[in-house]
């Protein structure tokens, strides 16, 4: 799986999910049609947004994410075209959710970051786990063995589903 | 090598490893609220044959905007209630509902071992009953009901030990908020907060869950304190609870659950209880807070600071607020309501000012005790339960450019509405701020007649 496009950079740490998607927007019961509402909590966002319009690759700082657990961050960034975001750190949830949603998250060192965010463009090997800034030589991130697959293999919930014989084994063996 | 009161808790519902450092865990309780179930709940619906690994295991509670306030989150509601019926899962609708992490211990769903969890940041709060409790997005919350597991790579512990007692108007609140200003504001990532020490066990229930709730605020997973006779005399008699020698044998093992003497940690923090003072948010995240007495901090982050309209050295009851808001998953039981009420009682407030209790149980309770009048009286809205202003959704959302004092979790910016700003502090605080019409605390205002301030109609 190749993801290949322009870089958003989004040059602040701390953004929370009430930032990503306010929790006005959050009056739905589907996953889908939510792009529209991305970073109209965050002073400017929708303005940033506007200058990378078929931007695929979000680069951050550190913590994104943090905050309330909503998936609607997750799905909002894949919504607006968002295959990918680049950040030293993530908060828990939205790490999780990220991955549950083929929204590659990728870790990487405040150095590297500090290049991604004056990148234009990037090309990222999901499955090799490298990236190409603007052309150049292949960096190597580290993804979760387990939730690459998620990205990769068919999702969170096929996988979940798969493991029920084992889950009801092990509680029928656990009560007694 | 002894274990953590976590590792117990861990350890018990580790189904299977998995690739990387990630587990399969058991989770015992799901908390379905309208807000974050239906999409997961569609998803099992359309892929996996409406399949739910065992109804029984959740509980469904419509908290968010109840009663809904438009069509959209009308429909939400609906779609929680139809799928609880069709399902045979409890639900807790209007007139009898609440905030999901007030009704839920209150009707005795949490025990202490436990594993819950739920679509929601603040799930956290339940850990102050000796379970494993966190929030998850939607897609793992389809995934518990679909299979009763989350994928989980296990966290870290840090120990949190709070020695002497909290006092001085100290509360759970600033003692939450200190922990936070003491850590980081993203120390905790990764981490299971595993309170100890004198400090937290002196705490009630109410301020146990107050502390757990704000875990989440450092980044941490959860937080978690060990069950003690407080734990044991909080569940007997709940809704959900057995009753006679059924339920002395679950205290039996309740008690038993805890941290080895030898138990490691990966890490760890002291606070002392003793010196913690009353605090207020100054900032754009929990982590920016300082005592009420005193001034912002002169290294302050300035985009915190322009943010809220601050300065540096700023005294911080100096500050005029707008808004009063009393209400919460981190505050809004009857015990915070009867701290607010101290100070309201015979008193009036300055600006607009909302008391929400955490659930319409609190509030017949507090109603029992006449504290809706207490709050009426002193010119405050005394409301259903709801999650309300909090998350800037409903009853009570600040308009741009206004400082709301608050008792609620997070200040982000636009939380409570766009472009909005708030200071977060106990309701006591934030009792005394609205009488004020800045912030402040109950010390400074002008004492009361003696007949009034027992409560005795002048």
């Amino acid at each position: 799986m190749i993801i290949s496009g322009s870089i958003l950079a989004l040059d602040r740490a701390n953004i929370d999910t009430d930032q990503i998607i306010p929790a006005r927007y959050l009056t739905g019961i589907t996953k889908s049609g939510l792009g529209q509402y991305l970073f109209t909590g965050l002073p400017d966002g929708p303005g940033l947004l506007a200058t990378k319009p078929g931007a695929r690759i979000l680069v951050t700082r550190e913590n994104f994410g943090c905050g309330s657990s909503r998936e609607h961050a997750a799905w909002a960034l894949v919504d607006h075209g968002f295959q990918a975001v680049i950040a030293p750190s993530f908060a828990r949830i939205f790490h999780e959710n990220a991955y549950n949603n083929a929204l590659t998250p990728i870790v990487l060192s405040d150095e590297l970051i500090e290049l991604a965010l004056r990148a234009k463009s990037a090309t990222i090997d999901v499955e090799q786990e490298t990236l190409s800034l603007d052309g150049g030589a292949p960096l190597s991130f580290s993804l979760d063995p387990l939730r690459k697959q998620f990205i990769l293999g068919g999702g969170f919930m096929r996988y979940l589903a798969s493991k029920i014989p084992t889950i009801r084994a092990w509680e029928i063996a656990s009560s007694q | 090598m002894g274990k953590s009161l976590f590792e117990k808790v861990w350890d018990r519902h580790i189904v299977e490893q998995l690739p990387g450092d990630n587990a399969l865990v058991f989770i015992d309780r799901v908390v379905a609220h309208e807000i974050t179930t239906p999409q997961g709940a569609l998803e099992i619906e359309h892929d996996f044959g409406d399949a739910l690994y065992d109804p029984q295991r959740i509980v469904a509670i419509n908290d968010h905007v109840s009663p809904a306030k438009d069509a959209d989150t009308a429909i939400q509601a609906q779609v929680l209630r139809v799928w609880a019926k069709r399902h045979g899962i409890r639900l807790y609708d209007i007139g009898d509902n609440g905030i999901c992490h007030v009704v839920v211990p209150e009707r005795g769903y949490v025990e202490p071992g436990m594993t819950l969890c739920c679509g929601d940041s603040h799930t956290c709060t339940l850990g102050a009953f000796g379970a494993f409790a966190l929030g998850i997005g939607s897609s793992a919350q389809g995934g518990a009901m679909l299979a009763s597991c989350l994928v989980l790579s296990r966290p870290k512990v840090m120990r949190v030990h709070v020695t002497g007692k909290l006092g001085n108007g100290a509360t759970a609140k600033d003692l939450a908020l200190t922990v936070i200003a003491s850590i980081g504001f993203k120390g905790g990532t990764g981490y299971v907060l595993e309170y100890t020490g004198s400090a937290i066990s002196a705490l009630s229930m109410e301020e146990r869950m107050t502390l757990c709730n704000m875990a989440i605020e450092s980044g941490a997973t959860t937080g978690i304190i060990a069950p003690d006779e407080t734990t044991v005399a909080y569940l007997r008699g709940r809704e959900q609870q057995p009753s006679g020698a059924e339920f002395d044998a679950r205290a039996e093992a309740w008690l038993a659950l805890r941290a080895d003497e030898d138990a490691t940690y990966d890490t760890s923090v002291a606070i002392n209880g003793s010196a913690i003072r009353p605090v207020v948010s100054w900032g754009t995240n929990p982590g920016e807070s300082a005592p009420i007495t005193g001034t912002i901090p002169s290294d302050a982050d300035p985009t915190s600071l322009t943010y809220m309209g601050l300065e540096a050295g700023q005294a911080l009851r100096s500050i005029a607020v707008d808004q009063a808001f009393i209400g919460s998953c981190t505050n809004a039981r009857l015990s915070d309501l009867r701290a607010a009420a101290e100070v309201f009682r015979g008193r009036k407030v300055a600006i607009p000012t909302i008391v929400t209790p955490g659930s319409q149980a609190v509030r017949r309770a507090a109603e029992r005790e006449g504290l809706h009048d207490v709050f009426q009286d002193a010119g405050a809205l005394w409301t259903h339960s709801s999650c309300g202003p909090c998350l800037g959704m409903s009853m009570g959302v600040i308009a741009p450019g206004t400082r709301c004092v608050s008792s609620s979790n997070r200040n982000f910016p636009g939380r409570m509405g766009a472009d909005g700003r708030v200071h977060l502090a106990s309701p006591a605080i934030v009792a005394a701020s609205a009488i004020l019409g800045r912030l402040g605390s109950p010390d400074e205002l002008e004492p009361l007649p003696l007949a009034q301030s027992r409560g005795i109609a002048a």
